[in-house]
């Protein structure tokens, strides 16, 4: 993570000396690759899918482009290496964050398919795209499940979902567990947050300062940004 | 003992931790089916005896009965050993997909059964149009990238290859300087490889 901080401080000199680009378009460059970072941090460190970011995602490959552009403008003109290679470097960290951000969703989606595809909540979390590949995805281990166990067993025992035919409900269905701990940081104070449903045990998050909490009770300030996961 | 060959299999996946695919075992597979289908014939016969005894099979608690319940136990222990078995599998294949691309090595395919094959192309297809979708390759840049350029040492001669929008001659053991982006790919399938001078 240090390393990536580091990047960012040479493309603010690099900025700086040369001038490349609009002061202004550099600082809204840098914000957002700012947030991807942090949304890709809880994204990893969630149990369970977040919502897709669907502008941030478009602001950012339109940076990227824009990025591009520039460089290859600048590569026909300018002779300093060193500049174009810093260049091509931050452009590399930011498609790398994306890429991750992209890898880690996709793996999050697959292990819980069939729980994300029953769910309307963490359905409606996912891309277009994602969308498709969820379908596609437990259509494809359905066949090779049938095919390799499923049509081999007795009748009544033939479900991917449901142990047996007997059994009450779908009772194999892998779920992210929600109970498990996470290490986060407030972004504000937040007084007497409830860790159990009874509110018997409540603690003070101070701003700031480094947290382990089971995922469940932040769940929600997560979803209001009032949280990070780290 | 019930049971005990699926546990057998899944042990098999727990020793092979070591990320390498290994050769499907078919023999203990077959037998744990076997061994599930020979529950059920067991189960059903006590089902059939205690109807035909004119017992409710709801509420009758007799030998019979406690009988039917270990087969049916026992059948979904192992229809579990065997899906975790297939599944686990199945994610090493998937990772195949993300290591190798989408042609499989002729020597992983016989660690594969046939329905795993399937899988695996369908899967390499389904991960495919996906990226193809985002117009974004997410199989490369696994790592945090240093730098963006890397050398490289070629393994074979593969001839003229289009790096960068421009046409570069590839020699055996020569040494290039190249976008790791556009080496990945290449180092992943073994036909470069990343040189430290």
């Amino acid at each position: 993570m240090a390393d990536e901080n580091g990047g960012d401080g040479l493309f603010g000199s690099a900025e700086a000396d040369y001038g490349w680009t609009q002061g202004s378009r550099a600082a809204e460059a840098s914000s957002d690759v700012e947030i991807l970072r942090r949304v890709w941090r809880n994204e990893k460190a969630a149990p369970e899918i977040l919502p897709y970011e669907i502008l941030l995602i478009q602001r950012i490959r339109e940076q990227i482009l824009l990025m591009e552009d520039t460089l290859s403008t600048f590569a026909g003109t300018s002779s300093d290496e060193l500049t174009l290679s810093m260049y091509r470097m931050d452009i590399d960290r930011t498609t790398f964050l994306l890429r991750a951000y992209l890898r880690v969703r996709l793996q999050k989606i697959e292990q819980f398919a069939m729980h994300i595809l029953r769910t309307e909540e963490l359905w409606e979390r996912l891309s277009q795209q994602e969308q498709d590949y969820v379908q596609r995805y437990i259509d494809i281990l359905q066949k090779h499940m049938e095919q390799s166990v499923l049509s081999k067993l007795p009748f009544g025992y033939q479900s991917m979902l449901r142990q047996a035919m007997s059994s009450e409900e779908d009772d194999m269905i892998p779920e992210p567990a929600l109970d498990t701990f996470v290490f986060c940081k407030s972004k504000g104070s937040i007084p007497s947050l409830q860790l159990d449903e009874k509110g018997d045990e409540t603690v003070d998050l101070l701003s700031d300062d480094l947290y382990i909490l089971r995922y469940r009770p932040i769940r929600r300030l997560l979803e209001t940004d009032r949280i990070e996961l780290v | 003992m019930f049971g005990r060959r699926g546990a057998q299999l899944c042990s098999e996946l727990a020793q092979n931790d070591d990320e390498r695919l290994h050769r499907f075992d078919n023999d203990l597979f077959e037998h744990v089916i076997e061994e599930a289908n020979e529950h059920y014939h067991q189960l059903e016969t006590r089902m059939v005896k205690m109807q035909q005894e004119g017992l409710d099979i709801e509420t009758t608690q007799n030998r019979d009965y406690f009988g039917a319940l270990i087969h049916h136990l026992s059948l979904i222990r192992n229809k579990r050993c065997l899906m975790s078995y297939v599944y686990n599998r199945s994610q090493s294949v998937q990772r195949l997909r993300w290591q190798l691309g989408a042609v499989l090595p002729a020597d992983l395919q016989d660690k594969l059964n046939y329905s795993e094959i399937e899988f695996f192309k369908n899967y390499s297809e389904l991960l495919g149009s996906y990226m193809t979708n985002i117009d974004l390759d997410l199989t490369v840049d696994s790592t945090p990238p240093k730098d963006p350029y890397i050398q490289v040492r070629v393994m074979d001669d593969l001839g003229e290859v289009l790096l960068d929008d421009q046409a570069t001659t590839l020699l055996r053991n020569s040494i290039h300087l190249m976008k790791r982006t556009e080496a990945e790919p290449l180092i992943s399938q073994g036909l470069l490889e990343e040189f430290i001078g």
